[in-house]
This record gives structure tokens, sequence and C-alpha cells, in this order.
């Protein structure tokens, strides 16, 4: 049988379809990173 | 129709007064004689673990009063989309799980619409005998009606990510030729038009992701067995339709009996492996929660229908059996704790996986509040008052939680006549009342059961994935007390304390202690098959369903006809090996 152009037969059809990995945990910068970053983030002072 | 955010937002508060309200009062009852901090523990172990018994009861209560929908009866047409059934199988019986194919591919044949629905059965069976035993019996499926063609065998060697890993293997080989995709088990069993009906409502509705039933346990056997059925077929609706009130489109998937759209499965649930280790880390053992948050994360409704019947599996038929079943759910639940703050989940997901935390934890939190009212009684009181206006106050709480849902369906059943489908009302009446009854009884056990489960999670012991035995029924005395011997002891040495410490609270530790201490008794005895089916009555026990007949058909003739196939499997599996 067929359907939207494949045909069946007895094995698994082939037809591929991507499944992504989800992302569910949070990536934590290192500390040091973290207060660099905050830093980096503060008002300059003009001279 | 009250939007679900209302509903949640009244149902949590009621909870939480009900519980905080109980727990002030029973911190002023329990006196000013044991030191502060004792009486401030139990105080806050009281309302968290009534906060969860009031706010299941308020769920049940919340099914039974909202109004029926009424179930689908429009004429079934032929799906747009294409279907495929899958099921995963790991070391199963195959001559049954396939007959069951057979049976759903029938009852598809005579509505005419089977050509829309291939089948896959997804093997991951790690012993060459079963595997051999499959590629037998599965010579005899595809000469079933119109099944060629139609039906596809694929055996895993690797049995990587378990059961999400087989149907996510699929997904990436196959996935793409198909619109749909019907979840089982090996032993999920579907009506024809209840499976037509899940495809139909996916073509209709663009923005479902996930359908889910409300499976009815079926073939129970055991006294154990029938009380799980009865709960699952009279009760569970109500407690789904509650539930399903608060959901809206966060609703639960529980892994099977369920259809979900391909391409949105595909996109929103590849799992990551977590990191560090079991039981915390590794493959994620729960995903059917996962799965439903991520699709919920990613703008797709998500929804459980309690009024599509047709929908059947089998359960476990002994409390051993179902311990060890909820093992494996129990780390499963508490592995969940590392996704509550997962990024982007709806708050409804996050606090669905804390509700699952919680059914798990509540035991050793009640072991706790237990231990500590004893200690607590253990300290003499200077103004002379017992303890026992608190612990009325306990066990109000405890009974009206548990009772009062229960009435309100009883009496819902009485007023819509559904508990004529049953068996009439006083014999659904016994039934809830026996239902009450064996679960009170059987309760204290499972509480030790699920305790030690947390404690061996927390110490980071990995229980990992023990195969269920569903053909396993009575339970020998011995093996019994070999599986529950640690809780006769809990139970002789609590009631031993309590004798020479606070006689005062011994009639109250009876309904806990005596089920503990007679626990490999009340194990065997439960495990037993009684002739009369007049107790735990249901529907379907009255009037099987036309394709759990089919199924017990075929799996007769072809087991009465295919000695040889069973030989030549197994020959062929020692070939192999």
């Amino acid at each position: 049988m067929k359907h939207e152009g494949l045909e069946f037969f007895s094995a698994l059809p082939d037809a591929p379809l991507a499944m992504p990995t989800q992302m569910l945990e949070r990536r934590r910068k290192p500390l040091f990173g973290r207060l660099r970053a905050m830093l980096a983030a503060l008002p300059r002072l003009s001279a | 129709m009250l939007r679900p955010i209302f509903i949640r937002t009244a149902t949590l508060l009621l909870a939480a007064l009900a519980s905080a309200g109980g727990g002030w009062l029973y911190f002023r009852l329990i006196g000013a004689d044991a030191p502060v901090w004792l009486d401030s523990g139990r105080a806050v172990l009281f309302c968290l673990t009534v906060f969860w018994l009031v706010w299941g009861g308020t769920t049940g209560m919340l099914g039974a009063l909202s109004p029926a929908r009424k179930p689908d009866a429009r004429p079934i047409t032929r799906p747009v989309g294409l279907t495929s059934i899958l099921v995963p199988i790991y070391n199963e019986d195959p001559a049954a799980t396939f007959s069951r194919i057979a049976a759903m591919n029938r009852s598809l044949l005579a509505l005419d619409i089977a050509d829309r629905f291939h089948f896959a059965i997804l093997s991951d069976s790690s012993s060459l005998e079963v595997a051999a035993q499959e590629a037998a019996w599965f010579e005899q499926l595809v000469h079933e009606p119109m099944l060629e063609g139609r039906v596809f065998y694929r055996r895993r060697e690797r049995n990587i990510g378990k059961k999400a890993g087989n149907i996510e293997d699929f997904i990436s080989h196959s996935g793409g030729a198909y619109d749909y995709a019907l979840i089982l088990d090996a032993d999920s069993l579907m009506e024809g038009e209840t499976i037509a009906r899940m495809a139909l409502r996916m073509d209709a509705d663009a923005e479902l992701g996930l359908l889910q039933t409300v499976p009815e346990v079926i073939r129970a056997e055991t006294l154990f067995g029938r009380l799980m059925a009865f709960s699952s077929a009279y009760l569970s609706p109500y407690f789904a339709r509650g539930q399903a009130l608060m959901q809206g489109r966060e609703g639960p998937y529980w892994g099977h009996n369920a259809i979900v759209r391909m391409r949105a499965f595909a996109a929103s649930c590849g799992l990551p492996v977590l990191s560090g280790r079991p039981p915390y880390g590794g493959h994620i053992l729960s995903h059917d929660y996962v799965e439903a948050a991520l699709l919920a994360r990613a703008g797709w409704k998500v929804e459980v229908d309690p009024t599509l019947g047709g929908s059947f599996e089998e359960g476990p038929e002994n409390l051993i059996e179902y311990a060890k079943r909820d093992r494996r759910w129990c780390q499963g639940n508490l592995q969940h704790r590392r996704l509550i703050g997962a990024p982007g989940l709806k708050l409804w997901s996050r606090f669905t996986f804390v509700q699952g935390i919680m059914a798990y934890v509540a035991s050793p939190l009640w072991l706790l509040l237990l231990i500590s009212g004893l200690i607590a009684a253990a300290i003499p009181d200077p103004r002379g008052a017992g303890p026992d206006n608190a612990i009325w106050v306990l066990a109000l709480a405890v009974a009206v939680a548990l009772l009062l849902p229960k009435a309100m369906i009883l009496l819902r059943g009485m007023l819509d006549g559904r508990n004529r489908a049953f068996g009439g009302t006083p014999r659904v009446a016994v039934g809830v009342l026996g239902e009450i009854a064996l679960s009170t009884l059987l309760a204290p056990i499972m509480l030790c059961f699920q305790s030690r489960a947390v404690f061996e999670i927390l110490f980071g012991l990995d229980g990992g994935w023990p195969a269920t035995r569903r053909d396993e029924t009575h339970v020998e005395f011995g093996t019994a007390f070999a599986a529950s011997w640690w809780i006769v002891l809990i139970g002789a040495a609590t009631l031993a304390v309590a004798i020479a410490f606070a006689p005062g609270l011994v009639p109250w530790l009876l309904p806990v202690t005596a089920p503990a201490i007679a626990a490999p008794v009340l194990i065997g005895l439960t495990s037993l098959s009684p002739k009369s089916h007049w107790l735990f009555g249901t529907a379907v026990k009255r009037q099987p369903p036309a394709v759990m007949e089919l199924q017990r058909q075929i799996h007769a003739s072809w087991t009465s006809e295919g000695l040889g196939v069973a030989e030549a499997g197994a020959e062929a599996g020692h070939v192999l090996a």
C-alpha cells in the first residue's frame, strides 16, 4: 500500500524524522565566569 | 466552563486552608508537655501529609460534582491521518501480545478503516529464546486478515534508553511515514472504535499534541487484582475528570493507551541523558510525565478524556508485583526533582512533578508523624490530659479526605444511573466499602514498601528496571514472608514500644500495626482468586468487550493449533544461543 508516496512492505518504512534532544538542565556558568559577567555589566564611571 | 487556572487556584487554596487549619488545631491540641520543636515538627508533618490527602480527595469531589461530558457517538469516518500503533515489548509472552494486536486489527477491519492503521512491534527483548519465539509468532500474525504490509517487527539488540529510547529509535527511522502514533504497552488492548475516534480527534484539532485515555484494568482474577480493577473502573474516571478540569491544556501522559502527533512528539520530546549517575542521573525512567511537559512547553495541547471507553490494560495480581512496579515508578518520580526547575516548563507541569514526588515522599512523612507521635506520647503530660483530641483531629482529617469523595461518587452514580452498569447501587456500595476496607488494611504494608523505596533512592541505590511478571498470581506464604518479614518486625516493634511507653496510643496504632504484623498473611490471602465475582464486579466483567473476547478466541486458536510455532521458536532459540 502507499501513503504520501511511500511504499510499505514487510520491513519498517524508511522515513527518518529528526528527534532533537531537548534541554532540561540549566547550564551553570562557573562562579568566576558569573562574577566577570556581572562586573562587565556594571556602568563605567566617566573620567 | 470555568477556566482551569481558576479551578486549580481554588482547589489548591482549599487544600492549603484545610490542612493549615487542621495543622493549627492539631498544634493547639498536642499540648505543651513535649518540647516545642517536637510539637512544631509534628504539626508541620501533619500539614504536609494531610495536604496531599485533601488535595487528592478534592480532585475526586471535583470529578463527582462536574457535569458529565457525553461520549462521542458520531458515526466513525475514515481518518485522514495515517497512524502507527506502536507496541514496545521486553521479554513478554509473544503469543499473548501478538493475539492482542490481531484482535485490534480485526476490530479495525470491522469498521472498514484498517488501512489507516499500521502496527509496529518494537522488541527490546534480551532473551534470545523469547526473541526466537517472537519471530516465530510474528509469522503467525502476518497471516491475519489484511495485515501484510501493515504490521512490522523490529528487534533492537541494545536496549538504549529503555522504552523511551525504543520509541525514539522507531521515530528517527520511520516516524516520517506517519501522522500519528498510538503508543501501547504489551498488555494494552483497545477497541477499534476507540482507536478510530482518537485518530479522528487528532484530525479535527490541529493543536492537539497528545490524547490520553483512562485505561481500565481487565482480566484480574485475584482479590488484589480485582480491587485494582474495581478502583480503576469505578473510581478512577471521576478522579481523572477532576484532574482534567484543573489540567486544561497541560494534561497527563501515562506512557500507553495514548495517541500523539508524530511531528510534534519528534520535535519536542527528544529526551536527554541527565548528568550524573543513577538514581538521579542517567536515562529518564518515568519519561511519560516529562514528554507531556515538553509537549506543553512547545505549545501543544495535552488532554485526557475519561469518556473514551474501550481502552484496557492488565495489572499486577498481587501486592509484591505491585510493589516492584511501584519501586520503578518511585525512582522515576524522584528523578523528576532534577526537572522541576527545567527551563520553559509550564507552572502546572512543574506542579505535576512535585505531585508525583510527594505521592511517594508522603509515605516516609507519615512514618515520621507516627514515630514523633510515639515519642511525644512517651513524654508525661503535666496537665494530665492525654493526646486523644489531637488524634481525633488526625483521624477525622484522614477519614474525611478518604471517604467523602468516594461517598460522593457513589451518590453521583446512583443519581445518573452509572451504578446500574456495575450491578446496581447496593452491590456497588458493598464494592466501595470493600475497597475502603481492603485499601485500609493494605495501606500500612504499602507505606513500608514505599518508604523503603524512597530511603533506598535517597541513599543512591539504583533499583533499575525489574521485569514485570504479568503471569504471576498466587503468592505462597514463604515468598510473602521473604518479601515482608521486615514489615512484620516494624509493626511488632512499634506495638511493643507503644505498650511499654504510651499504652493510651495502642488502640489508635492497631489499624497500622496489626496489618503490618500480618503482612505475609495479607499478601498471600489477597493473591488468592475467589470463585465468586460478586465483590468488585465491573461493567467489563459483567459484559466483556468485543475486542477482549476476540483476543481470547484468537489466542486459544493459536495456542491449540500453534504448538509447532512455539516449539519452532524454542528450537531456533537454542540454535541462536
